[in-house]
């Protein structure tokens, strides 16, 4: 298909000085400017314009994650992931990837216990490419059982690379599994290999006829497009795949916990002991989320903060210590860790973290440490629109998870409000004993055993 | 896992006539063979075939008086601003020949304390400010970097911060007691990693004593580092005089000059020149290199050779080699290994091209019991670019891929800059990234089958592979005598 005329990009000045799309103002924050469409068969799709450089991005968000599988199929969503990539009718096995990044693009797929995200970014000429190649394994899927046990093969070397064969891999699947009582969160995104290794045909075209449908997803478009006319095509390549049942809502409710959880895991693959400690806490974009994203700045973003200045830089009991929630739609896991010190106890280690969790409830929070967390956060809101992927992705993501892509221009805002009071609040309601589940790894020997004398680096 | 090794083509700007490659993509015969089983074309999809014609935007210039080089891209789309300044010969290429891992050890301490902030001050002030202020030198670079970035409102107070922290510097003994702690625990934590012990084994393999063999200090050099020596490598090697600056953000020439001239005014001309650097040594015989590392469950495998430098005649074409083999996922790495095979979740390859003669490797991480046949094919892969004419389609896809991502950079001027740096440090000529995608569109399959022929003679290429002896050392003789390794890099016998 041709395309309009090769179009040249003014530059004035030598430098990038073009503002369109996101406006600025001297003090006003920048906003991200879009429109928001539902098409006839329920896909929804929001544009955002700017014309700052010649790209775009397309992200599509299905409303799908592990939160979605049942017992015996873990692993499911995100194997689908990969057949997205095995062909559909008018694209074949593996052309996907060459057309992207022969045209000069690139490309990717993730999957999350709340969503599966696609994405292409592309120079603005490609557009009719991203669209065709999106509608196309949107509308039909080639699943046949070669393509899938190739990616069953691919998925199960996934799993050891990024689990199985690191140390504490098992660590966080050991966690979930012991915090969550509802299965929606209790098991991995990446699943079982036995599961894996169980799917067939059949699972893989009735989980894409339920969920990979146009009413259960959101696209997003951001960068050098025109409004009308892109809607104009997306009706085209989207508006005939024909809308489905909605796939049944996940249960998500987590019983309170009452009491403490605890599970001493080995790992013939560590070599130091790993602590981690977790809270229930509530869904993201919650006032008491908000604030507890305020508390894990202060405890653990960067070397002026308190986990690091006392139990690293004073105590030395750690190298690195983290403290913080993820993004999750659902009930949420407020996350505590670190490696242990060579030669320093993980029981000291942990009795050191529990003192640090204490005085943030009852001592007093400083004026910096509540300045540090606003302007993080007006950081990490600008550095989030510099790429028309990350808007893309971001605005597709919000309207999937809280029915609101707004969200892109005012999060950030709800941090800047949290005081000194919110955050000791929250750190009394959910930093409790009774509330924690607590994982300690330790290194097993492997067998047969080291010789002695071989060992550097410092043991 | 290790950026410096990482071929840094990507990520351009482009400058291309469309007309050839319609052209080209006419005459290339229809129903050709794919590269591999591992893709099938269709060839439904609508593609444009122009190519984007955008202008580079070019840097800003200036020279100032103590040497230092100001480089800036204006991007006043958000409020933020961005810096980096190399500082030539101060390098992890620099340590002295005793104190292997000084320089990089100089740059973490320079954080640690001057002579009127404390280490609590320093991360404090500019944490409170969402800035943020670095300082490294690992490797065997040949500059130390300082990164510095933060909201526009607050650059200025930033770089106070930075330049006190360059030209200040007070390396505290407590502070130099508690890092050499806690740098002696990252030594532990990476030795548990599969790609670290490949990458370690490798680059010995590959670079002999020569600087870039190190990829990380020992424990030895730690623990008999001083203050006196930290701050002689400083006082010695943090010069201004070809220092480079590149800034890209919501400011002007003008400010940026202006402030760079008053925070880092005071530091002086030392009038030394930077030492040239030496290519390695010829590698030895050895074949295969296998680090035991028990209870793996997957084997971590690099093949690679020496290759050339960043100003060789044959890096465009060597480039170009590089994306056919194994360049992202259209190489035939990847879809051999993974698309047809299904034996792993990825298989690239990259080229290393410093100053000083690098190298070209392939990297994967494989199912264990097909170690054996995944690096036959690897091998294969190799020999295939040698003996095989690439055929026209997937040649001219390679060649279109590499010029038509540039657009993309145009979203990151950081990127743009960078070439600019790049074309500083190397001294390329002026019209080198503009004339990128003509030479690279004119380079032919006889070069590319040439450049395989020269550089990747299967006598000169090294296999390293970690994973468990006990079940892949045997299927790993086949390749060449192997010399075992236990995971804390101590040669055992086998």
């Amino acid at each position: 298909m041709r395309t309009r005329l090769i179009r040249a990009l003014l530059l004035l000045g030598g430098g990038l000085s073009v503002v369109l799309g996101v406006s600025l103002g001297a003090a006003a924050p920048p906003r991200v400017q879009f429109t928001d469409t539902h098409l006839k068969n329920g896909l929804r799709v929001i544009i955002a314009e700017d014309h700052s450089a010649p790209v775009f991005s397309i992200a599509i968000t299905y409303n799908v994650g592990s939160r979605n599988e049942r017992l015996g199929r873990t692993g499911f969503a995100h194997l689908f992931e990969h057949m997205m990539f095995k062909g559909s009718p008018n694209v074949g096995s593996g052309e996907h990837f060459l057309l992207i990044y022969t045209n000069g693009g690139d490309m990717n797929g993730s999957t999350s216990k709340d969503r599966t995200n696609y994405y292409e970014r592309l120079p603005m000429n490609q557009l009719d490419l991203a669209l065709f190649l999106e509608s196309d394994r949107m509308r039909a899927l080639d699943i046949n059982k070669a393509n899938l046990d190739n990616q069953i093969g691919t998925v199960s070397e996934e799993r050891k690379q990024g689990v199985d064969n690191q140390p504490y891999g098992k660590t966080s699947e050991t966690i979930d599994n012991l915090a969550y009582t509802n299965f929606a969160y209790r098991h991995s995104v990446i699943g079982s290999l036995d599961d894996l290794r169980a799917a067939n045909v059949d699972d893989v075209a009735a989980f894409f006829k339920m969920y990979y449908a146009p009413n259960n997803a959101v696209l997003a478009i951001a960068g050098d497009v025109k409004n009308e006319e892109l809607l104009a095509k997306v009706r085209q390549y989207f508006e005939s795949i024909p809308r489905q049942p909605a796939p049944p809502e996940v249960e998500m409710t987590e019983p309170p916990q009452t009491e403490e959880r605890r599970q001493t895991i080995d790992d013939p693959l560590a070599r130091l002991a790993r602590l981690d400690i977790v809270y229930h806490v509530p869904q993201s974009l919650t006032p008491d989320a908000d604030a507890l994203s305020v508390a894990g700045t202060i405890l653990s973003s960067g070397r002026s903060s308190r986990l690091y200045e006392n139990i690293v830089r004073q105590k030395q009991l750690s190298s690195s210590v983290f403290a913080s929630a993820g993004e999750s739609r659902g009930p949420g896991l407020f996350r505590i860790g670190g490696l242990v010190m060579p030669n320093k106890s993980v029981a000291d280690l942990e009795q050191a973290v529990y003192e640090e969790v204490e005085r943030l409830k009852t001592g007093p929070i400083e004026a910096w440490e509540i300045e540090k967390a606003r302007n993080a956060a007006r950081r990490g809101f600008l550095s989030s629109l510099t790429s028309s992927l990350s808007r893309a992705v971001m605005l597709s993501q919000l309207a999937v998870f809280y029915n609101d892509p707004g969200l892109i221009n005012t999060r950030y805002e709800r941090l800047s409000s949290i005081t000194a009071a919110d955050v000791q609040r929250v750190a009394q309601q959910y930093l409790t004993p009774q509330n924690r589940t607590v994982v300690v790894t330790n290194p097993k020997p492997a067998a047969p055993a080291p010789q002695p004398g071989s060992q550097t680096g410092g043991l | 896992m290790n950026a410096k090794r990482m071929l840094t083509v990507a990520g351009l700007l482009v400058l291309l006539c469309a007309m050839p490659l319609a052209q080209v993509a006419m005459q290339s015969p229809a129903g050709q063979a794919p590269p591999t089983k591992g893709v099938v074309l269709k060839g439904k999809a609508p593609v444009s075939n122009d190519v984007l014609k955008v202008k580079l935007p070019r840097p800003q210039e200036a020279d100032l008086p103590n040497g230092i080089h100001l480089m800036i891209l204006e991007d006043h789309r958000l409020p933020q601003i961005a810096m980096q300044m190399l500082i030539p010969g101060a390098g992890g290429y620099y340590d002295p020949a005793d104190a292997s891992g000084l320089a990089g050890f100089t740059a973490s301490m320079m954080l640690e304390g001057t002579a009127t902030r404390t280490s609590q001050q320093i991360a404090q002030e500019q944490e409170t400010m969402a800035s943020s202020v670095g300082v490294s030198a690992g490797g065997a670079g040949e500059s130390a970097t300082l990164v510095v970035s933060s909201l526009a409102d607050n650059f200025d107070k930033t770089l106070d911060l930075a330049a006190d922290i360059l030209l200040n510097p007070s390396f505290p003994e407590a502070e130099l007691a508690r890092y050499k702690t806690r740098q002696k625990a990252q030594l532990v934590q990476m030795r548990m990693m599969p790609q670290f012990l490949a990458m370690e084994r490798y680059s010995r393999v590959i670079y002999g004593d020569h600087p870039n063999s190190r990829v990380m200090p020992t424990a030895e050099s730690i623990d008999k580092t001083t203050h006196d020596a930290l701050a002689a490598f400083h006082r010695a090697h943090y010069v201004p005089d070809q220092a480079i600056v590149a800034i890209v953000g919501d400011i002007t020439l003008a400010d940026a000059r202006k402030i760079i001239e008053i925070r880092f005014g005071a530091w002086k001309k030392a009038d030394v020149t930077v030492p040239p650097v030496q290519d390695p040594a010829p590698i030895g015989p050895g074949k295969v290199y296998l680090v035991d590392r028990a209870n793996s469950v997957q084997t971590s495998l690099i093949v690679g050779t020496p290759a050339i430098n960043r100003t060789s005649p044959d890096y465009d074409v060597v480039s170009l080699l590089n994306a056919i083999i194994g360049g992202g996922p259209t190489g035939r790495l990847f879809l051999n290994l993974r698309e047809e095979k299904g034996w792993t979740y990825g298989a690239y390859s990259s080229v290393s091209a410093p100053r000083f003669r690098g190298d070209w490797s392939a990297q994967t991480e494989i199912k264990g019991d097909v170690t054996e046949q995944a690096v036959g094919e690897i091998l294969n892969e190799v020999n295939r670019t040698r003996t095989e004419p690439i055929p026209d389609k997937e040649f001219l896809d390679k060649k279109r891929s590499l010029v038509a991502n540039f657009a993309l950079s145009l979203e990151t001027p950081a990127a743009i800059l960078n070439n600019y740096i790049t074309s500083r440090r190397y001294n390329l000529p002026a019209s080198y990234w503009d004339m990128y995608p003509e030479r690279m569109m004119s380079v032919t399959k006889e070069q590319v089958q040439a450049a395989a022929v020269k550089y990747l003679d299967p006598a000169r290429l090294r296999i390293v592979a970690v994973g468990d002896a006990r079940k892949i050392g045997d299927g790993l003789k086949k390749f060449g005598m192997v010399e075992v390794y236990d995971t804390d890099g101590k040669l055992k016998t086998f």
